[in-house]
């Protein structure tokens, strides 16, 4: 049996512009087949991006233009779904550019995996993370772990999840994320997690290869985490 | 729930109901269906031009912005206003829920589409 395989590249800290230019890329690629399934994680500087409905969600911006230039934090317009949302250090982005063709095309599903791969990672870690039904995103008790917010082009898939692993929490009261008011915020770190970046990285490329049915490629992989 | 039998369809999951040199498009009961739960439309300006299997507008659910893609080439002549005010009706209603009016620029690309018995087939 041919198994399909995932490339996990590790790119670290990035720009938003340069990750969307990246994204755009790759997509490209994708469509014409001259790359494979790629997994971008990657991390951004202070930025508040939108989603394409309605405003995007800049209604839910609460701090002024000023406090937002006086703390260096741009607003970005994307095509993914979904509101506003935070992007910051110690938050891991997954950007996943992967062909949905042939058996996966279910944008429902789609959502669901992402969620279920934060969960078992998550898991690894003694954290039950879990769905609120309606509210897309893996949540613990009434709090956001992961936001995800996606992007499909001929069921290529481009967009993804942000992940808080030590996320500075308190950028979250910028805005209303996600549109949404009554819940709050969490992160890894909160949750007692120590497990670093790099560790939890590798615990989402793994749970990805899984659950996506992909042979993961993960060439940074730290010498240090290789399992037996 | 039946396809209809006067529309063209395509492999994209689009249809089209085409009268004279114009066509309503709209997306099928399975697009619906792979999509859940629509939220939200973005669809072009009256005026623009449109080319075969280009993106003609983006739909969106679960958090997932997809594109819609034009069945034919030519001119967007009219948008259903309306449809993006209750975007929900995509799902209720899959095929009485136009989202833009093309006026064909080449009627025969039509004749490439795929009749109701072979979209049948497709999504069987």
């Amino acid at each position: 049996m041919h198994t399909r395989t995932l490339d996990v590249r590790r790119v670290g800290r990035i720009e938003y512009a340069a990750a969307l230019d990246l994204q755009k890329q790759l997509v490209e690629q994708r469509r014409a087949g001259t790359v494979g399934d790629v997994l971008l994680l990657v991390e951004h500087p202070s930025v508040l991006t939108l989603g394409v409905r309605g405003d995007g969600g800049r209604s839910h911006i609460l701090a002024t233009d000023e406090e937002l230039a006086s703390r260096d934090i741009g607003v970005f317009e994307t095509g993914r779904g979904g509101d506003i949302t935070y992007h910051g250090p110690g938050q891991i982005v997954g950007y996943p550019i992967i062909d949905l063709n042939p058996d996966r095309r279910d944008v429902h599903k789609y959502v669901r995996d992402i969620e279920e791969v934060l969960i078992r990672a998550a898991a690894d870690y003694g954290i039950t993370a879990g769905r609120v039904s309606g509210l897309t995103g893996v949540w613990v008790g009434d709090e956001k772990l992961a936001a995800i917010g996606v992007r499909i082009q001929r069921w290529v898939t481009s967009h993804g999840f942000a992940l808080n692993h030590t996320t500075d929490l308190s950028h979250f009261g910028l805005i209303v994320p996600c549109g949404i008011s009554d819940k709050g915020v969490t992160s890894l770190q909160k949750l007692g997690c120590r497990a670093s970046r790099a560790e939890v990285e590798t615990r989402i490329a793994v749970h990805f290869g899984e659950v996506f049915g992909r042979e993961v490629l993960d060439a940074a992989r730290p010498a240090s985490e290789a399992r037996a | 729930m039946a396809y209809p039998a006067g529309f063209k369809y395509t492999k994209d999951h689009e249809w089209i109901e085409l009268s004279g040199d114009r066509g309503k498009v709209g997306i099928t009961d399975y697009a619906q269906a792979q999509l859940g739960d629509v939220v939200y439309l973005e669809l072009p300006e009256v005026g623009s031009t449109v080319k075969a299997g280009e993106s003609v507008g983006n739909i969106e659910s679960v958090k997932a912005v997809s594109e819609i893609y034009a069945p034919v080439s030519g001119e967007v002549v009219e948008v259903n206003a309306a449809l993006k005010e209750k975007p929900e009706a995509v799902n209720s209603d899959p095929h009485g829920s136009w989202m833009v009016v093309i006026k064909l620029s080449n009627p025969g690309e039509a004749d490439q589409l795929l009749d109701v018995t072979q979209y049948s087939d497709l999504v069987k």
